[in-house]
């Protein structure tokens, strides 16, 4: 079994240069992508899309002195323990690998979208052309072999670490201290336990979650166990049950009928 | 021998309307089915699963525009269904108790009943439950990307069971319609009911229909 590995995206040595966008893009041999006409921002991208699998965001605020600053973080999957996405999925598309990496299979993949609406993090999105949904593979290819994930690879500002699961949340928590010096409000996020069955994407955050556009408390949505263990074998039951039931209540009718007219024969010939 | 050997039962309109609404609803059924049983994975596959993901949504149009065209094109006919599906009397109840005898081939003593059935009133209320259920969920699906994900994630579920009861429940109606009484049938052919099975399955309406003096007594016995 591979080891369980994990990504730690550092945001108080994060400079924004996107270097790690494009080493995605390079990998992954996705194109360029035109859909946020530029509007003034810092930021790239307005969100994910279909051939854009990591993106930097930069968070415009201003802090309590009155100075503006950018709240700068690494956007992609979050690679879950307990992926909403795959268990949501109705294809089976989706699997979680021994390195924690959250691959979507493409040819098991039909673009239905179920994943996009069920992840707490709004993180797949659907190729309007392909029909099938796109997202951070962890570079899962890239670990098989050995090496650390494109974007890991190729941070210049030694914000991104990739390593084993347990390496990486020391690392985690002995950044916090240090960063926490400077950043009051600093926190871990996606270390450890958590609804979702804790992350391989992990972040040190030099405030709360909210001002990045993370979700403060993600889970995996209830309403998966609903639709795999209630919504669809009932459907099922009630389906070959409808069909069941309908041909045995024709088959006694018949029944019926065939004794009814035999017992009206025999009473013509008697 | 009754005279009059047929009832005019449904306005043309009506029968429109029932077979665009049963029509969508079977192909939304279908064209959805590999979402639902994973066995039909393959099936999807073969036919695209694009294909089918625009034709659900082109019968989606038709099984939520098919109410609103009955507006124009079947008024009487939809004012019937909901003045007469939501009264239901005791008759109604008794009907309900007895009827399942007829189901296999039973002959029980029903009540008289009138233009509906207790048992059809029964489908026409489920279906209107049923109808209204998926396509809220079904356009949250569909349209409501930017609504709170919890919301679009509860939509999956709901909008699965919504469907399985439908079809359960339209496999039921076909039965009737087809194995039980073959008669009714008619009524969503060209509109009208065979006389007799009208005086035996909807007396209270065929009572109506006489005092509002649109046949006479005599015609029908």
């Amino acid at each position: 079994m591979a080891q369980e590995m994990a990504m730690l995206h550092d945001i108080s040595r994060c400079s924004g240069c996107r270097a790690c966008m494009v080493a995605c893009k390079q990998w992954h041999d996705l194109p360029a992508d035109m859909s946020t006409p530029f509007e003034g921002q810092y930021q790239s991208h307005a969100d994910l899309t279909p051939t854009t699998y990591n993106l930097i965001k930069f968070n415009e605020t201003t802090d309590e002195q009155g100075k503006f600053r950018w709240d700068i973080i690494k956007y992609q999957c979050m690679h879950c323990g307990d992926p909403a996405c795959r268990n949501g999925c109705p294809e089976n598309a989706i699997s979680k690998l021994d390195s924690g990496a959250v691959v979507i299979n493409e040819d098991q993949c039909v673009g239905c979208g179920y994943c996009a609406k069920n992840c707490p993090y709004g993180i797949p999105k659907i190729d309007g052309i392909a029909h099938k949904s796109r997202k951070c593979d962890l570079c899962f290819d890239r670990i098989q072999e050995g090496m650390v994930p494109a974007c890991a690879k190729t941070c210049t500002a030694d914000a991104i670490s990739f390593g084993p699961k347990a390496e990486m949340e020391k690392l985690a928590k002995e950044r916090l201290e240090v960063v926490k010096q400077s950043f009051p409000n600093a926190q871990l996020y996606g270390v450890g336990d958590n609804k979702v069955g804790g992350n391989h994407m992990m972040y040190v955050l030099t405030d709360k979650p909210e001002k990045f556009g993370l979700p403060a408390d993600p889970a995996t949505p209830k309403s998966i166990d609903m639709w795999k263990d209630v919504a669809r074998p009932i459907g099922q039951v009630a389906t070959f049950g409808a069909v069941a039931g309908i041909v045995g209540m024709a088959a006694i009718a018949q029944f019926r009928k065939s004794r009814m007219d035999k017992k009206h024969d025999e009473k013509k010939e008697g | 021998m009754a005279k009059l050997k047929y009832l005019p039962r449904h306005k043309k309109g009506f029968i429109i309307c029932h077979w665009l609404n049963g029509i969508s609803f079977l192909m939304l059924f279908l064209t959805a089915l590999p979402l639902y049983i994973p066995s039909f994975g393959d099936f999807y596959r073969a036919v695209g699963p694009h294909n089918l993901q625009l034709l659900h949504r082109f019968f989606a149009c038709v099984f939520i525009a098919t109410p609103f065209v009955g507006l124009f094109i079947a008024r009487e006919g939809y004012k019937r269904l909901f003045s007469e599906a939501l009264h239901f009397t005791k008759d109604d109840i008794e009907f309900q108790k007895k009827f399942p005898a007829e189901l296999v081939g039973g002959e029980p003593d029903l009540p008289p009943q009138g233009f509906y059935n207790g048992g059809e009133k029964m489908n026409i209320l489920l279906q209107m439950g049923l109808w209204c259920v998926l396509v809220a969920s079904g356009l949250v699906l569909w349209l409501g990307t930017s609504l709170p994900q919890s919301l679009q994630a509860w939509a999956i579920p709901i909008h699965a069971i919504a469907g399985g009861c439908g079809f359960a429940a339209a496999l039921g109606h076909i039965y009737l319609a087809l194995g039980v009484n073959p008669e009714s049938f008619q009524g969503m052919k060209d509109g009208t009911v065979l006389t007799d099975y009208a005086v035996h399955h909807h007396g209270k309406w065929v009572d109506e229909l006489v005092a509002e003096g649109k046949v006479s007594r005599k015609d029908i016995e």
